[in-house]
């Protein structure tokens, strides 16, 4: 096994070149060669798609895709390199489960293959959309009463006593230290202290955040969820490498993450699934994680629910849950914010695509793009909780069906979605219920999906 | 070869991204004494024109423009000197210094932003990721820039934007450069709140934005 060390003297005497090289002379032509080579093809008219061969050979281009190209790391200007064999030990060698949690709110994340009846981990909550002070302990309070709820996600604050969060300044550190210590209260307020985090913390740009945030004083444990980013696409730099180095120390559950862009150097939808499936690999070897966040988007929509980026996301989770034993969180970015017809039809298309792909665990689709500053409520995690346990008893060919049906109703318009309400305009900022307008549009919406054919408990 | 024959080469082995045709067909227009202005306007600037509204409509993505802006810099070495042995000038569309701000590591976005304004016959001065305020506005006098364009994919790199803008204020160089931001997060209204001259959403917005901004200079 490479631990982090060997992987780290690879960034020190791996081969050098430019950046620009990499994407252009490395990453784009071998990306195009592997797609052509290994017949990868994307089916317009089947977002979920059915076939396990297929989904076998994607995982095997991701492989030759990362044992060609590796990763950047661009403070050294070098490349990481991995053969096939040691890819495919580190698969080998995969627990296939993350243990979170404390006491009786700990749990095992495990592995859900395509088709599998068994409810995936439910990850629950907002991550990066910003959220005021004033509205994040309502909120997570909220989001760890959900009884179904296996681990949440919290808000990132956008300002501090009024000062605006910028990235790798002091106020982010302070950010981050108040956003734990609001997270963890509330989540005592819901009753359930030991429910796990696990998007720690999801705005550090600096690994100091990370780690100053991590002092026990505030509240935080190892067996939450650490994130450590790759950059899109295919690198990393120190400052993720910092964050690993410091969780592996501690024996924190590392959480790799990552967004392959489809149509940025990833080029379309083929392309795209290759290294989609290559990322989680990557999240194995560099990053060490015990689990992986991923939400592939469109370049240009900024969301993962257009037709192609649906299929890229049935593709390789099927590919990554059939052949590589590593918890994916597969999160979705809705073009619809709180509050629309949009929104329910999106995270209804998303979720049904990635559930019955096999995702070992799904998140809360997050609205507006998850750039509106509190533009989200808890009802759409409770939403996304509904649909995910009513995806799980169906096969791929059903959700492939609906999803079809869903495209229809929201494709057209995707790129003028509504960017919805805020959690202030739906919500009771006393009693943290929700307004009776969203409350009707949620009932109505759960109606029309269960006419369709989505078995809601 | 007669000349419409060797300028639809040259538009061609732009939408291909072929750097080989690209050059051959220079060559070629050199040969048949073509005016090289009418090489680069009628032929090298039709085929970004093409491959241009094919990313608009999603046919193709950024490697193929990364390609078809390398066949357009292959064709450019052989018609670029001949240009000016000639004595004659490609009309500058102006000079755009792009960047994301700090704290900020995304990058696609505004690569794709740069390549697009390429392709639309800009000169872009490409600083990457992470840059201060100073840095960007020393590099934007440096390489005399007329737009500064600043990229950023998360809330809490947005008041960097700004802070670029209120550092131009405070050294009395606004008026100097037009400002434009974009990035997942920015929004029009967050465009004028800072005192921007502009938000594209697209990248084709954004070189549309740029060119009306110049044309109004």
């Amino acid at each position: 096994m490479l631990n982090f060390l060997d992987v780290y003297e690879r960034v020190l005497k791996g081969p050098l070149m430019s950046e620009q090289d990499f994407d252009i002379k490395v990453f784009i032509p071998t990306l195009r060669r592997v797609v052509k080579e290994y017949g990868i093809q994307y089916d317009k008219e089947n977002p979920v798609p059915n076939d396990d061969a297929a989904t076998d050979n994607l995982f095997d281009a991701a492989v030759d895709f990362l044992s060609q190209v590796g990763v950047y790391c661009q403070d050294t200007n070098r490349v990481i390199q991995f053969s096939k064999d040691e890819i495919l030990d580190a698969v080998h060698e995969a627990p296939g489960k993350c243990f979170a949690g404390e006491g009786k709110d700990a749990g095992v994340f495990g592995m859900r293959k395509p088709d599998d009846g068994k409810t995936p981990w439910l990850h629950v909550g907002s991550g990066i959309v910003a959220t005021s002070e004033e509205m994040i302990t309502n909120l997570i309070e909220a989001y760890g009463s959900i009884a179904e709820v296996d681990s949440i996600s919290i808000s990132a604050l956008d300002s501090i006593r009024g000062i605006p969060v910028m990235a790798g300044s002091p106020a982010e550190i302070y950010a981050a230290i108040r956003g734990v210590k609001i997270g963890r209260e509330a989540l005592r307020r819901a009753g359930r202290p030991g429910l796990p985090i696990m998007n720690l913390i999801s705005t550090a740009a600096a690994a100091v955040t990370t780690i100053a945030a991590s002092a026990p004083q505030f509240g935080l444990r190892p067996t939450d969820g650490w994130l450590v980013g790759a950059i899109s696409e295919m690198k990393i730099d120190f400052g993720a490498m910092n964050k690993s180095a410091y969780l592996l120390n501690w024996g924190a559950n590392v959480g790799a993450e990552s967004s392959p862009i489809l149509g940025g150097y990833c080029g379309g939808p083929a392309g795209t699934a290759v290294v989609s499936t290559a990322y989680i690999l990557m999240g194995l070897l560099v990053q060490k994680g015990s689990y992986q966040l991923t939400f592939p988007v469109h370049f240009r929509y900024g969301c993962s629910t257009t037709r192609d980026v649906l299929w890229v996301v049935s593709s390789s989770c099927q590919a990554a849950s059939r052949n590589i034993p590593m918890p994916v969180i597969w999160l979705g970015y809705m073009a619809g914010g709180p509050n629309t017809k949009s929104y329910f039809y999106e995270a209804a298309a998303h979720l049904l695509t990635a559930v019955t792909s096999g995702a070992p665990s799904v998140q809360t689709p997050h609205p507006a793009k998850a750039v509106k500053i509190d533009g989200i409520t808890p009802m759409e995690a409770k939403f996304g909780v509904e649909m995910a346990i009513a995806a799980s008893k169906l096969s791929r060919e059903q959700a492939n069906e609906l999803v079809i049906q869903l495209l229809e109703k929201y494709e057209s318009q995707i790129e003028t979605a509504p960017t919805g309400s805020t959690y202030q305009e739906c919500y009771n900022i006393t009693t943290s219920k929700p307004g009776d307008d969203y409350l009707r549009l949620f009932n109505e919406m759960k109606d029309e999906l269960a006419d369709m054919g989505v078995p809601f408990a | 070869m007669n000349k419409e024959q060797i300028l639809e080469n040259l538009a061609t082995a732009i939408v291909d991204g072929d750097d080989d045709m690209a050059l051959e067909s220079a060559r070629a227009a050199l040969d048949a004494q073509l005016d090289p202005l009418d090489a680069v306007d009628q032929g090298l600037s039709k085929g970004m024109d093409i491959i241009g509204e094919q990313f608009q409509s999603g046919e193709v993505f950024l490697p193929e423009l990364l390609m078809a802006a390398s066949a357009f810099k292959a064709a450019m070495e052989i018609l670029k000197p001949e240009i000016e042995l000639q004595k004659k000038e490609i009309a500058k569309q102006g000079t755009v210094l792009i960047g994301t701000v700090k704290g900020d590591l995304h990058s696609i976005g505004k690569n794709i932003v740069g390549t697009v304004l390429e392709t639309k016959g800009f000169d872009v001065v490409d600083i990457g990721i992470d840059n201060g305020a100073l840095d960007i506005i020393q590099e934007a006098k440096k390489v005399q820039a007329d737009v500064i364009a600043l990229s950023c994919l998360m809330t809490t790199t947005m008041p960097a934007q700004k802070e670029v803008i209120e550092t131009l204020e405070e050294m009395n160089l606004r008026d100097k450069y037009f400002v434009i931001v974009g990035g997942g997060p920015v929004t029009p209204e967050w465009a004028n709140e800072i005192g921007a001259d502009g938000y594209g959403e697209s990248a084709i917005q954004a070189a549309e934005l740029v060119k009306e901004l110049m044309d109004n200079k």
